[in-house]
């Protein structure tokens, strides 16, 4: 599903270069749960970033779905982003002018959604995070986990075939955490959707099926 | 895509409202100062309807100091005098109402039943050739009008589209000032200056007397201005005083629409002023947005935006909210015409919307594109990571 080969990401400024990821290799297969842990600063969101084709590796190449990426600014690259990947963070992002609705729609709208079916799908997506009773409420009425599950709802809406989770937990409590890591659970044994996730939290990463440790930019299990 | 802008923008109603009002104001000031321009303007295009060039005038300030007997001896030694002159083709006598000189006589009657207002301007029979009148109707004086029991008079077509409209009235006589038969209709002559509204205005056949203290004199072509001095000494002589003053026509016309000009060209600058002002203040609005919504244009492209969605969707902002602030000044600029609180034509309003709303739109997308196209620009991966 997802194959990294060789991949490196190196930030130059004028006088310093940082290494960010040393030569990355690794295959997740379809239906994998893997999540991916380390210390602060070790590449970790670097690397989810690089998967999900927001940023472009230094070197090395990707394979995501079968398709090899060369140009990250393309058309085609955002179409394919927008239909393969789903994408959860740890600090939301949800936006603050828009109903929780309106937010989870936002991928349907660049994928040429009509209205109608958009709001079936957003509100299916939202049923499915067990939100249904909460479509008109804003961003700022919501508790860390509501806002999470409208996140996941809105990385769900267009059935991607992976999600790229960025310490989906890191802003929650235990008890909020481990409902968010149900429902991610769910969706992969469920639905078969590919996750990746990036976690601090030992506990949260033993409920995946693997774990890959990283440590200055480098994998070291 | 225009429905989840619409709901974006409604939802920041508050803060969208101020650049809205801003718009909004912009656009009937424009509005405003773009009626005033057009309608000089439209002024300025219409004919004047005689000639300026190679046309002279003599301003003779002491002639209303003679009797009247030896006044119009004066005036017909001058007149004499100067058409002998080989660089003069014709001279004809006029009052202080002279072209551009600002002097006006209005007169009223309603004793043709109904309101008749109108211009009158004493003439001679010359001035038909000196300044080149067209006479669209009937006939210009001739010596043998003096001397008419019932006035004749010649008017200009505004007086006859005015008050007789789609009838001749050639022969016909009515009151004004007593018993007038109208003998001839000229095109225009708005003598009072290029910015003038044409008017009714009567041309009156007047004899010499003491008040004609102008003449207008037809050159023969391109004559130097070294013949002032000759014209100069020639009129001194005759008639005796040394306060006269020799000018052209194009040069009082020059003189005379100079003062309207500064006017118009004050106003397109504190227009023009006001458009930069409203132009920087949005560049600076949407530069500050864009950079309060990065982690949002991070997450749209992660989501599946392309850079040009997102340079469209803050385009498509700012486009509409333009459209409502126009939208409502529309609404207010058009009660103008559709509710006549003016005389002036309602094509003049009309263009007036439709120009203010280009320059406005023109500014507004001059003004969002860059700060938009640079929206595009940003890294999803920095903007998601930064909040």
């Amino acid at each position: 599903m997802i194959k990294l080969n060789k991949i490196s990401k190196v930030y130059r400024t004028k006088t310093i270069e940082t290494t960010a990821l040393n030569e990355i290799d690794l295959h997740i297969p379809k239906g994998e749960f893997l999540s991916i842990m380390g210390p602060s600063g070790c590449g970790k969101s670097t690397l989810l970033n690089i998967m999900g084709l927001l940023d472009e590796p230094s070197d090395g190449s990707i394979l995501v779905s079968g398709q090899s990426i060369k140009n990250y600014a393309s058309r085609e690259t955002s179409k394919f982003r927008n239909q393969k990947l789903g994408f959860i963070f740890q600090s939301f992002h949800l936006i603050p002018d828009l109903s929780v609705l309106d937010n989870v729609e936002l991928p349907l709208l660049y994928r040429n959604v009509s209205s109608k079916d958009r709001k079936q799908m957003a509100s299916a997506a939202l049923e499915s995070v067990g939100l249904a009773n909460r479509k008109s409420h804003f961003p700022s009425q919501l508790s860390g986990g509501q806002k999470q599950r409208v996140a996941i709802a809105r990385a769900i809406v267009g059935n991607p075939e992976i999600i790229l989770a960025d310490e989906p937990t890191g802003n929650l409590d235990s008890v909020m955490g481990n409902e968010v890591m149900d429902i991610l659970t769910k969706l992969n044994t469920q639905n078969g959707t590919t996750i990746v996730m990036v976690t601090h939290d030992e506990s949260m990463a033993k409920k995946t099926h693997r774990l890959v440790r990283l440590y200055d930019g480098s994998q070291v299990a | 895509m225009i429905k989840h802008v619409f709901k974006l923008l409604w939802n920041k109603k508050g803060s969208n409202a101020l650049m809205a009002l801003e718009i909004f104001l912009s656009f009937i000031v424009l509005f405003f100062v773009l009626s005033y321009l057009f309608f000089n303007l439209d002024r300025v295009n219409q004919t004047l309807g005689f000639e300026t060039e190679n046309v002279w005038m003599i301003e003779m300030d002491a002639i209303d100091k003679l009797d009247s007997l030896e006044a119009v001896t004066t005036l017909q030694n001058l007149k004499r005098n100067l058409i002998n002159l080989k660089e003069i083709e014709s001279v004809s006598f006029t009052e202080s109402i002279a072209p551009f000189k600002g002097n006006q006589w209005r007169t009223g009657t309603d004793d043709n039943g109904f309101n008749m207002n109108t211009l009158m301007c004493p003439v001679d029979t010359d001035l038909l050739a000196t300044v080149g009148l067209n006479v669209v109707q009937g006939r210009w004086y001739t010596e043998e009008d003096l001397n008419e029991t019932i006035k004749p008079i010649v008017v200009n077509q505004a007086f006859i589209d005015r008050y007789y409209p789609d009838k001749s009235m050639i022969d016909s006589i009515f009151i004004l000032n007593g018993d007038r038969r109208l003998i001839g209709v000229i095109d225009e002559y708005r003598y009072i200056g290029e910015f003038a509204d044409s008017e009714p205005t009567v041309m009156e056949l007047t004899d010499y007397f003491q008040n004609m203290g102008n003449v207008l004199l037809k050159m023969k072509g391109d004559i130097p201005t070294s013949f002032e001095e000759e014209l100069y000494n020639l009129t001194n002589t005759t008639i005796k005083s040394t306060s006269n003053t020799i000018t052209t026509l194009e040069y009082e016309r020059a003189k005379d629409s100079n003062e309207s000009w500064v006017l118009i060209v004050a106003l397109l600058f504190i227009c023009g002023f006001l458009c930069i002002n409203v132009a920087l203040g949005l560049f600076g609005v949407l530069w500050y947005n864009i950079n309060k919504r990065r982690s949002e244009i991070g997450l749209r492209q992660a989501l599946g935006a392309h850079s040009i969605d997102i340079t469209k969707q803050f385009i498509l902002e700012i486009l509409l909210l333009t459209l409502l602030a126009v939208g409502l000044g529309i609404f207010f600029a058009i009660q103008i015409p559709l509710l006549k609180v003016t005389e002036y034509p309602d094509s003049l309003f009309y263009r007036s919307i439709l120009f203010s709303t280009l320059i406005i739109f023109l500014l507004v997308i001059t003004c969002a594109l860059f700060p938009s196209v640079q929206a595009a620009r940003i890294s999803p991966a920095d903007s998601l990571h930064e909040d």
